[in-house]
């Protein structure tokens, strides 16, 4: 067929149905990606003259050791598993997206713009106005790569790829200007306005953000097995040629996929700027694209189960710290194993039945 | 003027030699997604190299053994393994960006990533040419691998042009089919261009570290390797175009740094968008008319 | 005379399958070999175990009095054995020269490009073959690319040529000149196999013909003393002369699909109509424009004139969903990457086509509990075996497939259907069954196109039967007035 898709290996990965808990299924695949990477990552920690072990322990003590530390492993996942569930609704329609970190950035703009319009309103209409702006702002972004995709044929992965530089730099501009704190010394913005900070969950130091996003995926999930989009995006994401005699506009899919992806991810962004930093920074979304689609593989690319891929590599991160300082192992092994996850799941996953 | 031009040389170099290498891969029929991670080994393995051993010729050889080493990774999960081009160019860039940050605090033992710093590659100004005025400067007084990149474009273009194994692997780019049943082998053939792709990027890396900068720093390619993938877009898979276009992004760039010595009224950070946006602008404009090698991307059949 | 090649007792199985049944082929140097039969009698799969694409399960293969066992393509072209396929294996965005040079080791390492490419042009005048070297093949006429493969084939000094089905994308004067072509290449000693279902230019052009049924070799005969009508009946078989009873059709109601001057790229205008309660059967050889019309009149190639009616409603330009809300149901010929989605399940395939509508969705809601309910009903009643309708698609027979999309065609009670090779692959007792579910449907009052390049079913379930060569209907006739001889011709050429 001279119009196949041109990525025929992803199809068959996409292929696979919920997840089957069977060794030889994708489950077991990606289960055994993850061992793979963990061995990698333990002989990395050899090499550098430490005890890995220590170093695992070290990283859960860190992440799940007290309240205030799982408190803050929630916080980290929270945008890896609201982009991640977009990034894996896009993989589903066959649309690679690696715009989430430029999504997010714009996301959090939107965010604290809206944050300092609503400045005056009760708190409740303050935060919601403030998601739903960092939303509105990501689809917005979202909404500009696909136009370029579709329109000009230019593949989605280079469109939302130089689109996150461009988004980067224009928050940059933001910060330089209109939004930024006069004289801070490095590009933020002034504190957000109180009344839009998203509460702190007591005892803890989580802020709801991480209850939002488990939300979400429950909520694509649904959307994606139990609705006719959903429905679509599967026919489509696994054959276009199927799609296009299943009547379904596959245009119309692309747009759906990236402009829930971008709310998404917009959604992610705002909730970094109001219940994590309070205001916006220079580059707070520096390396969340690329965990976006990192989460969205290690979950077979299924909204649920992008839940626990999420929070296993916020775990890692934020235990990440603590081993570094009571270890002394490099912090970067984490972005070592996220890098090897991804792999070994593409290597596992690829291309089987 | 003549500084804007030589800086222009300058920030084209890097991007050059990676988009050099991209060539190759996507002409076999592999997206070079992974250039930036290619460019990041190649620069880390470059500086450890000249900096242990005080040569720079053991940083160069290490540069393209490092992008060589993603390349191979990126052969066996995307060509071997069939798994999707693209995002195996992500897993290896995040991949490639961990490691030699994890390995640069390793080799100083703590958490503090070790202080490596080069001197960087002196320029090797070509007797007799390099006094001609004005041209001698811009044109032949340049650090060696400025020079090996001009001769890259060259070797390339007869490489692909005018050899059996050029021909070879500009056909498992459009036609694996045929390719096999030519009697050749299309899977070892994009395996070992994604490889060469590899140092080539690597060798790209080891400029911007060994002549450029003197030292290596977490993400130093910052987005380098996808500037370069759109280079070799923009310019139609073939050596001399993607040059051009590298040389096009890295006047966009040279002229930033120009303005902000100037205190420009354009804010720096929209004129650091300047690069992309061309490459989006033009990618956008050249729409329907690019032409992809024709099985890029696409899997190879099991008895291939 | 010691022949170029000697093949004893071919065999080769698929399961159950005998593909190739204990076949001998002789082909002399300078001869031109005629290999008939229609699809699936075995032509590709014994040129498949000469070429060292397939092997054999028994049976001998000598080469200029040498041996070939377990040999592979490379080692066959090195022994002098040539194969052009019905899909060129050629590089498009590359020049004659380039592609005549890759993967030939006297283009040298680096490469001789003007040496050979005045190679090219040498052998391509000797040849009469006009073939600038330099200019790009994607940019040429199908039938010079077909020349770049014989030129191929030449220059690496090729004795026996295969060509496989060389004429089914050629236009007629591109025919002709394949023919010259090959004269000459017989007057160099060459050995030709021709293989083709086409009986003028097995006539024109060859010394001997050899016609395979079924895997078996049912007629072998020097061209000189046959007749055209001889080699129809020899290729088409008397099973099919004597076609199923069918209840005479009640007399057709009013016209429910309608073409006027309809075409599409590929597919030259046509006028026609198909009224309630009729089948019109549209025979000929694959690649005819089969494709093109089916695809068109469904949706998904775009209408380049004329006008397309359903129902007495302009549907030239409506969507798929369009037409298929209208009641146009459509079963494609691609069953693995079209027709079905392989990883899903049953149910989900069922409602592949209408998952908006009750009882798959309601509202804004996939209903999955009604959903398969009503996919175990359709596999009762269309005798679909799988266990259940969580079953993936991808684990059933070919069978059992095929059943499913039936189900899901025939399901939506549609007024207008197009099925494309709907019994492709089936075994005859499914085959049946297909056929008799499309003639319930037509009693009902529906039309249908049923396009598939197995007379035998065409004939089995048309009320009309049409042929199509060259993109448009080289004939239409109905059934009552079915002469076999003439359906033969039509096939086999363009002329009326």
């Amino acid at each position: 067929m001279s119009d196949a898709a041109p990525s025929l290996s992803f199809a068959t990965f996409l292929q696979g149905r919920r997840i089957r808990l069977t060794p030889g299924g994708l489950f077991g695949r990606i289960c055994v990606a993850l061992l793979l990477s963990m061995v990698c990552a333990a002989v990395l920690i050899g090499l550098s003259g430490h005890n890995p072990f220590a170093a695992f322990a070290a990283i859960a003590q860190g992440a799940m050791g007290s309240e205030h530390q799982i408190g803050a492993s929630l916080n980290r996942c929270t945008p890896y598993l609201l982009a991640g569930v977009g990034v894996a609704l896009c993989f589903r329609a066959g649309v690679i997206n690696i715009g989430a970190e430029g999504q997010i950035a714009i996301g959090g703009a939107g965010a604290a713009a809206a944050a300092f319009a609503f400045a005056d309103a009760p708190p409740i209409v303050a935060v919601v106005a403030a998601l739903l702006g960092g939303a509105l702002a990501g689809a917005a972004w979202a909404g500009i790569a696909t136009a370029i995709h579709l329109g000009r044929r230019v593949h989605e992965v280079l469109a939302t790829l130089l689109l996150n530089f461009v988004a980067l730099l224009l928050v940059q501009q933001l910060l330089a200007g209109p939004l930024g704190q006069f004289g801070a010394g490095f590009l933020q913005s002034p504190l957000m306005p109180r009344s839009a900070w998203l509460p702190r969950l007591a005892g803890f130091d989580a802020h709801p953000g991480f209850l939002i996003a488990i939300l979400a995926a429950a909520a694509f999930s649904f959307v994606l097995w139990r609705t006719p989009f959903g429905f679509a995006l599967r026919v489509a994401g696994s054959s276009r040629l199927a799609g296009a005699y299943a009547g379904f506009s596959l245009a119309r899919l692309t747009w759906g996929a990236m402009l829930i992806a971008g709310a998404l991810a917009g959604l992610a962004g705002g909730i970094e700027v109001l219940g994590v930093h309070r205001r916006l920074i220079e580059g707070f979304s520096l390396g969340f694209g690329f965990k976006a689609v990192t989460v969205a593989l290690l979950g077979a690319i299924e909204p649920l189960a992008v839940t626990p891929a999420a929070l296993f590599i916020g775990l890692l991160e934020s235990g990440s710290l603590a081993m570094q300082r009571q270890i002394g192992v490099p912090s970067a092994l984490i972005t070592v194993i996220e890098g090897l996850t991804m792999l070994f799941v593409l290597a596992a996953t690829a291309g089987r039945k | 003027m003549i500084e804007f031009l030589a800086a222009t040389i300058r920030i084209a170099t890097p991007l050059a030699l990676a988009a050099l290498g991209g060539i190759l891969s996507e002409r076999a029929g592999v997206f070079a997604v992974g250039l930036e991670g290619m460019m990041l080994a190649g620069a880390f393995a470059a500086t450890v190299g000249a900096w242990t051993t005080g040569a720079a010729g053991v940083g160069i050889v290490l540069a393209l053994l490092g992008g060589a080493a993603i390349g191979l990774a990126v052969a066996f999960v995307a060509v071997r393994f069939r798994a999707d081009n693209m995002v195996t160019g992500l897993a290896v860039n995040i991949l490639s960006l961990g490691l030699t940050s994890y390995l640069m605090r390793v080799l100083s033992g703590g958490a503090q990533p070790v202080s490596m710093h080069l001197s960087p590659l002196a320029p090797w100004p070509i007797p007799i040419l390099s006094d001609i005025p004005a041209l001698g400067p811009l044109l032949f007084a340049h650090p060696p691998l400025t020079y090996l990149t001009v001769l890259g474009c060259l070797g390339l273009t007869l490489f692909l042009g005018r050899t059996q194994i050029g021909l070879t692997l500009r056909a498992t780019g459009e036609n694996p089919e045929a390719v096999f049943a030519a009697g050749a082998n299309p899977l070892m053939m994009r395996m070992l261009a994604v490889i060469a792709c590899g140092a080539i990027a690597g060798l790209g890396g080891a400029v911007l570290s060994l002549q450029q900068v003197g030292t290596f720093t977490d993400g130093m390619t910052s987005g380098r390797g996808y500037l370069a993938l759109a280079a070799l877009i923009v310019g139609r898979w073939t050596p001399w175009g993607a040059a051009a276009a590298c040389l096009v992004f890295g006047a966009a760039e040279a002229f930033e740094l120009r303005l902000q010595g100037f205190g420009a009224p354009v804010s720096s950070y929209v004129i650091q968008m300047a690069p992309y946006l061309i490459a989006l602008a033009v990618l956008a404009g050249m729409g329907r008319s690019s032409k992809l090698p024709a099985a890029i991307g696409q899997a190879l059949q099991r008895d291939h | 005379m010691s022949p170029l090649l000697q093949m004893r007792g071919i065999v080769r199985r698929f399961g159950d399958l005998c593909a190739n049944d204990n076949i001998d082929l002789d082909v002399q140097p300078g001869e031109i070999l005629g290999l008939l039969g229609e699809n699936g009698s075995g032509k590709s799969t014994l040129m498949k175990v000469l070429f060292g694409m397939l092997r054999a399960d028994s049976g001998s293969i000598a080469f200029k009095g040498k041996l070939l066992d377990g040999h592979t393509p490379a080692e066959a072209m090195a022994a002098g054995i040539a194969m052009i396929h019905q899909h060129f294996m050629l590089i498009d965005a590359m020049t004659v020269t380039e592609n005549v040079m890759l993967g030939w080791p006297e283009a040298g390492r680096v490469l001789r490009t003007k040496e050979i490419s005045s190679r090219v042009r040498e052998a391509s005048k000797r040849f009469g073959l006009y073939l600038d070297p330099d200019a790009q093949v994607g940019a040429l006429p199908l039938g010079r690319r077909q020349r770049v493969e014989i030129l191929k084939a030449i220059l690496r000094n090729a004795e026996l040529l295969i060509l496989d089905e060389p004429t089914s994308n050629l236009a007629p004067a591109e025919v002709a000149d394949l023919l010259v072509i090959l004269r000459r290449l017989r007057a160099e000693r060459k050995g030709i196999v021709f293989i083709t279902h086409k009986l003028p230019e097995v006539l024109d052009v060859c010394d001997n013909v050899v016609v395979l049924r079924l895997g078996r070799v049912v007629g072998r005969a020097p061209v000189a003393g046959a007749s055209r009508g001889q080699l129809a009946e020899m290729m088409i078989g008397r099973d099919v002369s004597a076609p199923r009873e069918v209840d005479a059709a009640k007399p057709p109601g009013q016209a429910r699909l309608a073409l006027r001057d309809f075409s599409a790229p590929g597919l030259l205008p046509l006028t026609f109509e198909v009224r309630a309660g009729e089948i019109l059967g549209v025979a000929g050889v694959d690649g005819n424009g089969q494709f093109e019309l089916v695809e068109s009149l469904s949706g998904l190639l775009p209408a380049r004139g004329g006008v397309l009616e359903l129902d007495g409603r302009d549907i030239t330009r409506s969507t798929v969903a369009a037409r298929m809300n209208l009641g146009l149901a459509y079963m494609p010929a691609d069953r693995g990457q079209k027709a079905l989605v392989k990883g899903m399940s049953i149910a989900e395939n069922v409602m592949l086509r209408d998952s908006r509508r009750p009882p798959y969705a309601r509202g804004p809601l996939l209903t999955p509990a009604r959903a398969a309910a009503k996919t175990r009903a359709l596999m009762a009643d269309y005798d679909i075996r799988a266990r259940g309708p969580d079953s993936i698609v991808a684990r059933l027979s070919g069978g059992n497939q095929q059943k499913i999309v039936v189900a899901r065609e025939l399901d939506r009670g549609p007024a207008v259907l197009i099925a494309h090779q709907a019994a492709w692959g089936l075994d005859p007792g499914a085959t049946r069954f297909v056929l008799d579910r499309m003639i319930a449907l037509r009693d009902r009052g529906a039309a249908i196109v049923y396009v598939s390049s197995e007379l035998e079913e065409v004939l089995a379930i048309s009320d009309r039967v049409a042929v199509m060569a060259g993109g448009g209907f080289a004939g239409v006739m109905p059934r009552s007035a079915l002469d076999m001889r003439q359906i033969g011709l039509w096939m086999a050429g363009r002329a009326a």
